[in-house]
């Protein structure tokens, strides 16, 4: 059984429906991307697993259980024992996720004492011990220094070593290295796959980077219009989308030695729909060339182990 | 590590177009610091931004900028397009100096587009309004003002009909296009586009690629593109210059340089792209944890703390230009 399992997750923000539809599992030693274009859900999807929702969302979940229990009733201060110790989180921007008023150590030994006690110099052992381990040099003393002190890379390693200093099970990343130079996130990537791997973590990245999820995701869920509209295991996906929106992100990308330098690239033509709560059915079919009357109806996601939200057989 | 004879000619010879006799764009040894405070009682320190750049760009010929932040992409942009004065060395548009230029006539040489759709359009004016705002500018607003505008939008894949909307009442991808209408309103020839698909979905990126690959072909305009998206520029440019610390360490037509990147770090850079190719895995890119900073430029080569070939040397005497790269190893 995975340690993470969603099924039916729904939110809505006033007249919005941000996520229409997910179901996703992640199991201990995994590494899951949600993968999509900016207003697809994915973020809000991350934030609904771990109660970080803000006021005037709605959030409804057919069965939401973190190893095997159910975490779709637990009451705020259950989950604020669960979120920095069980399951920690990662955001895109360091510098707005850092309290820019603290040092790193205090702030990183704090996320240890307020979970399991002990003493404040043994959570600073802690933090020492972790920041060496993101490959950081001279840990004791960033330690001391302050957020603003850092790198763009240095503070999101520091994120990093925060979130795993309670040993979670499931770490969540949104989009954690998209703010970062391209060498720099390299590194980074290099390092959440390692420490994903050495500490048999399930980990539930987010992005809109195709390039990443190839290189690093074991399974892989395209959101499109607040659905999950294709699951399938890295390897599938990229060599037979079943998807007409996963085939037409694809067809976007400039892939050297697969389109030709000053070739056309493919599109997508029109937009987004707007998405009222009432609005139900294929979310992409006002874009798709294979749409027909079926696709109005809501489509049930189909296969096993290649799942996709399409009523074509491609 | 001489390269062979075969490599180095066709490096040069794909560099100088023949019939082009004046560049769209010359640029011979450009400089540009800065002095800033570092803290309220801090001293003074000179950032190099810029530090002896020198680029020749044919016209019709797309050139690609690629480097890390902090590399002085921007700021080169910036002095290209006349918005900043140099500290030494100038830029040549077709043949003459920018900052003798008044900002009208400069206006009609060049014209930019920038990454951010989102704030680099009045949010209070109509779209059809801030395209013909170049040709109010220049005092040569009209009778054919309206016809041009509608041309102008049609040719970027907008409907006249919208002319009357905001900018609010678009998608970003919308945004951009009105955003490269009112650079090419007036006509230049030359475009300079700063991360102009780095704020976009993939799906719009690839329909903004296209329409700039459509214009710079129909208009045959001379292009500078500056991106961190390595993927981006070897899909649209002609030549490549990769800059670092204020200096191109490495420049060459884009097939070469993507084939057989010669510096170090242009290797560095190209091995940290992460193409959509499963199973692959994400590689060591080999730069350490040292960080440039423009404010404190290491001696000899500038590359040197980063570099995982780095030799005595480098530390010591500013690297040779060989064949295009700027780097002890390849002399």
């Amino acid at each position: 059984m995975s340690l993470l399992e969603i099924e039916g997750l729904e939110v809505t923000f006033g007249q919005t429906a941000a996520v229409r539809g997910a179901d996703f599992s992640v199991a201990r030693g995994e590494t899951h991307c949600i993968v999509g274009e900016s207003g697809c859900g994915k973020s809000v999807t991350s934030l609904a697993i771990m109660g970080l929702l803000a006021r005037g969302a709605t959030r409804r979940v057919r069965r939401m259980e973190f190893d095997g229990r159910d975490i779709s009733r637990l009451s705020e201060r259950d989950m604020s024992r669960l979120r920095g110790h069980r399951m920690a989180m990662i955001f895109q921007e360091p510098m707005t996720s850092l309290n820019p008023a603290y040092t790193v150590g205090s702030q990183m030994a704090e996320v240890r004492t307020r979970h399991l006690g002990g003493t404040r110099q043994a959570a600073l052992d802690r933090a020492a011990e972790l920041l060496g381990r993101v490959g950081i040099t001279a840990p004791g003393m960033r330690l001391g220094q302050f957020p603003h002190q850092l790198s763009g890379g240095l503070r999101q390693r520091v994120m990093i070593a925060m979130a795993l200093m309670n040993d979670p099970e499931l770490l969540i990343a949104d989009e954690p290295t998209t703010a970062l130079d391209v060498t720099i996130q390299a590194q980074i990537l290099r390092l959440l796959a390692q420490l994903q791997a050495d500490l048999g973590l399930a980990l539930l990245l987010i992005t809109h980077d195709l390039g990443v999820v190839a290189r690093v995701a074991h399974r892989v869920s395209v959101m499109y219009a607040g659905e999950v509209v294709e699951n399938a295991a890295t390897a599938d996906l990229f060599a037979a989308p079943r998807h007409p929106y996963t085939r037409g992100l694809l067809d976007c990308l400039p892939i050297p030695g697969k389109v030709a330098p000053g070739a056309p690239l493919g599109s997508i033509p029109g937009m987004v729909p707007k998405l009222t709560p009432g609005f139900s059915g294929c979310g992409f079919r006002s874009r798709c060339s294979l749409a027909h009357e079926a696709c109005a109806a809501p489509v049930p996601m189909r296969g096993t182990a290649h799942l996709f939200r399409c009523v074509i057989d491609a | 590590m001489i390269p062979p004879d075969g490599r180095s000619a066709e490096r040069r010879g794909e560099l100088k177009r023949p019939g082009s006799s004046t560049p769209a764009i010359e640029i011979r040894g450009l400089q540009k610091h800065f002095r800033v405070k570092q803290g309220l009682f801090g001293t003074a320190k000179q950032v190099r931004a810029v530090d002896g750049v020198t680029l020749s760009i044919p016209a019709g010929a797309t050139l690609g900028i690629v480097g890390e932040s902090g590399c002085g992409k921007s700021t080169l942009a910036r002095l290209i397009l006349g918005l900043l004065p140099p500290s030494a060395g100038e830029v040549l548009v077709e043949g003459q100096n920018l900052l003798r230029l008044d900002r009208r006539a400069r206006a009609r040489l060049i014209q930019p587009v920038f990454q951010d759709p989102f704030s680099s359009l009045n949010p209070r004016r109509r779209i059809g309004d801030i395209v013909a705002m170049p040709l109010v500018a220049q005092g040569t607003a009209g009778a054919k003002t309206r016809a041009r505008v509608a041309e102008m939008l049609e040719q970027v894949g907008i409907s006249p009909d919208m002319a009357g909307r905001t900018p609010a009442q678009l998608s970003g991808g919308q945004r951009q296009r009105v955003a490269i209408a009112r650079a090419l309103v007036l006509g230049p020839r030359i475009l300079l586009c700063d991360e102009p698909t780095s704020a976009l979905d993939v799906s719009v990126q690839s329909q903004i690629l296209n329409l700039l690959g459509d214009l710079r072909r129909g208009l045959n305009l001379t292009t500078l593109f500056i991106s961190h998206n390595l993927a981006v520029v070897e899909h649209i440019a002609d030549t490549v210059a990769v800059m670092y610390l204020g200096r191109i360490v490495e420049e060459a037509p884009a097939r070469a340089l993507f084939a057989n990147p010669r510096h170090p770090y242009t290797r560095a850079l190209l091995a940290s792209v992460l193409t959509p190719e499963p199973g692959l895995g994400v590689p060591d890119v080999g730069l350490g944890d040292v960080l440039p900073d423009p404010a404190n430029i290491p001696p000899g080569c500038r590359f040197h703390p980063r570099c995982p070939v780095a030799i005595a040397r480098c530390s010591v005497e500013t690297p040779p230009l060989v064949d295009g790269a700027e780097c002890h190893l390849l002399a």
